[in-house]
């Protein structure tokens, strides 16, 4: 069966829910990822959003947002931001979350704040591109046991430093982390339109988990913006099976993902 | 208490200044907001607002857009599905408004601290991350140690951080149903009303029914604001329009798109201001720009069905009229409501 990149970012993203988890999806493509996994292989998975609208699943289309009538037509309860993201999230209760991200780094700090002429000036002006902040990426990011950052592979996008940290992933690598005492983990996987990227258990930066049937080694790191390391053992993401491609496209019902 | 229903314009003259710190509810990016007391706010000229944004909303996109608010808190300057929201973007690249960034989680926090009386809130989120070390408040301050200062738990010597409580002078929140004497019931997410309703100095809600108080003793644990935290109620029709009220309407995607584009520009900002803030004097009038279509288009959606259980206790229009000449801001000429 044909497939896209995005369903193919889509699956290998829902492939890291695992039947059981509590998940916390953001709107958009991480949506998708998030409900084919339910639709597919981990029915007893339970997704929630930060707006605290828990046991829905959205009907009519992908929502426009996290609150909208959308996803919320057949909830079992309404609750509020410091339930979702306090409560549930912050408290390292969440197996898994799903963020996207317009700029990564090696050690999966994440940028969706924005981008400046000059990101190293110490004086933190108007930026020459504002984006969309953190919203609970920041929250997710601090708090989940398990984080998977789902984005396009474009050089633009990978970058050695990125312009802002909205989400912090590894800090400066190794065990910085600790330093913050977050409750969740952070980033397990870099999933992308290319492959999938995961970091040294030492280090943590991130290297070639696996490519894409269609992607190569090289393409990967021609469209990252620093040295990408490749694990020791790197394989091949194995393509969707027919029956993931078909759960997803009942998910996808406006066929956002099937765009080339 | 006292039947505390009040006309839009009143409502906005009398408790919107300049230069006052402002919060709007829920501030969600396609669901609940006051909108309509935005877009009254804006008809009314105040400038110099500092909001409190739990969320980019179309009320914050129309307040930069237009030069009403020049310094922004918030947790997220998206509009989600809809996109980045225009106005909003290009004033912070302007620099004429300042963002001043937290996370979805962080600003209910601070809520909750002013909410309670707290001098700071402890926070595991948005430390270690350019949250805490960038200011756009105070540009000149890197790494900002001000803004979310690192403190230490007195009880195990681990790292923390400070969030600065958020104290709104006004909330006008949104919400679906209320009645005279201002207690509230949400549909959908109330996401930080809760909190902010009880940070809020001042609280006006802006309630798309109001519904007899028999129905808020029928459904007590449901009122989440309750009448003793409420200044004043403004009755209003889909009044978080082209946004979305989870039972009643949904979001109107044409406008929803359409505003956005026009608030890209300060032809466009202005053009939309004549048309969809200046342009309707009553509620009536309001309707009647959105459109009977539009309306039903917007009105039949799969969430109606939550509505079901209120809809005996809702008051019609004139019994709205009625009840707004016995209030207890009604003049004794009082004009109909606009």
């Amino acid at each position: 069966m044909e497939f896209t990149r995005q369903e193919m970012m889509a699956i290998a993203t829902g492939r890291e829910i695992r039947d059981g988890d509590l998940c916390i999806f953001g709107v958009g493509l991480s949506m998708l990822a998030g409900y084919f996994a339910l639709a597919y292989h981990a029915p007893n998975a339970i997704s929630m959003t930060e707006g605290g609208v828990y046991g829905a699943t959205p009907v009519g289309g992908l929502p426009w947002g996290i609150e909208d009538n959308r996803i919320s037509a057949n909830a079992t309860c309404f609750s509020n931001a410091i339930d979702a993201l306090g409560f549930l999230v912050s408290s390292g209760k969440c197996d898994l979350g799903i963020i996207g991200a317009a700029q990564v780094d090696k050690f999966g700090n994440v940028n969706t704040t924005g981008f400046w002429t000059d990101p190293t000036n110490p004086y933190f002006g108007p930026p020459k591109t504002r984006l969309t902040g953190s919203g609970g990426a920041n929250d997710i990011g601090s708090g989940c046991k398990r984080v998977v950052i789902m984005m396009a592979h474009e050089l633009k996008r990978f970058a050695a430093k990125v312009d802002y940290i909205t989400t912090p992933g590894f800090l400066n690598g190794g065990n910085e982390r600790e330093k913050y005492n977050f409750p969740g983990g952070g980033p397990v996987a870099i999933v992308t339109t290319l492959g999938i990227l995961r970091p040294d258990p030492v280090t943590k930066e991130f290297m070639i988990d696996t490519y894409y049937p269609f992607s190569s080694i090289d393409e990967m790191k021609a469209n990252t913006g620093w040295d990408l390391k490749v694990s020791p053992n790197v394989g091949i993401t194995p393509e969707p099976t027919a029956g993931e491609l078909e759960a997803l496209r009942s998910v996808d019902v406006t066929g956002m993902l099937k765009k080339k | 208490m006292p039947n505390k229903l009040i006309s839009l314009k009143e409502a906005v003259s009398g408790f919107t200044y300049d230069s006052m710190v402002y919060a709007s509810g829920a501030a969600l990016p396609v669901g609940s907001d006051s909108l309509v007391f935005g877009r009254e706010i804006v008809r009314q000229g105040r400038k110099n607002i500092h909001y409190l944004a739990h969320c980019c909303c179309q009320q914050v996109n129309l307040f930069a857009a237009l030069g009403v608010c020049d310094k922004i808190e918030g947790g997220f300057s998206g509009l989600e599905v809809y996109g980045f929201p225009s106005g909003l973007r290009r004033a912070v690249e302007a620099g004429t408004v300042v963002w001043e960034d937290y996370s979805n989680l962080s600003m209910p926090l601070r809520f909750l601290g002013a909410a309670l009386g707290w001098p700071f809130v402890p926070t595991t989120v948005n430390i270690g991350s350019d949250i805490q070390w960038r200011s756009a408040f105070k540009p000149d301050e890197y790494s900002c140690k001000s803004k979310i200062p690192e403190v230490k738990d007195p009880f195990t010597g681990k790292i923390c951080g400070a969030l600065p409580v958020a104290k709104p002078e006004l909330a006008a929140i949104h919400v679906t149903m209320a009645d005279i004497e201002g207690n509230a019931i949400l549909l959908g997410t109330e996401w930080s009303r809760y909190e902010l309703a009880r940070a809020a100095d001042k609280v006006i809600l802006q309630a798309d029914f109001i519904v007899d108080t028999a129905c808020m003793r029928q459904y007590p644990n449901l009122v989440r604001i309750p009448d003793l935290l409420v200044e004043a109620v403004v009755p209003w029709q889909l009044g978080a329009w082209p946004q979305c009220s989870v039972g009643i309407y949904d979001s109107d995607e044409e406008h929803m798109y359409m505003m956005n584009k026009m608030l890209g520009s300060a032809d466009g900002a202005a053009e939309y201001k004549a048309k969809y803030v200046d342009g309707w004097n009553t509620q009536e009038e309001f309707l009647a720009m959105i459109g009977k279509e539009k309306i039903e288009k917007i009105t039949t959606n799969p969430t109606t069905h939550l509505m079901d259980p209120y809809r005996k206790w809702i008051k019609t229009d004139d019994e709205i009229q009625t009840l707004m000449q016995e209030s207890r801001f009604a003049a004794p000429t009082q004009a109909k409501q606009s």
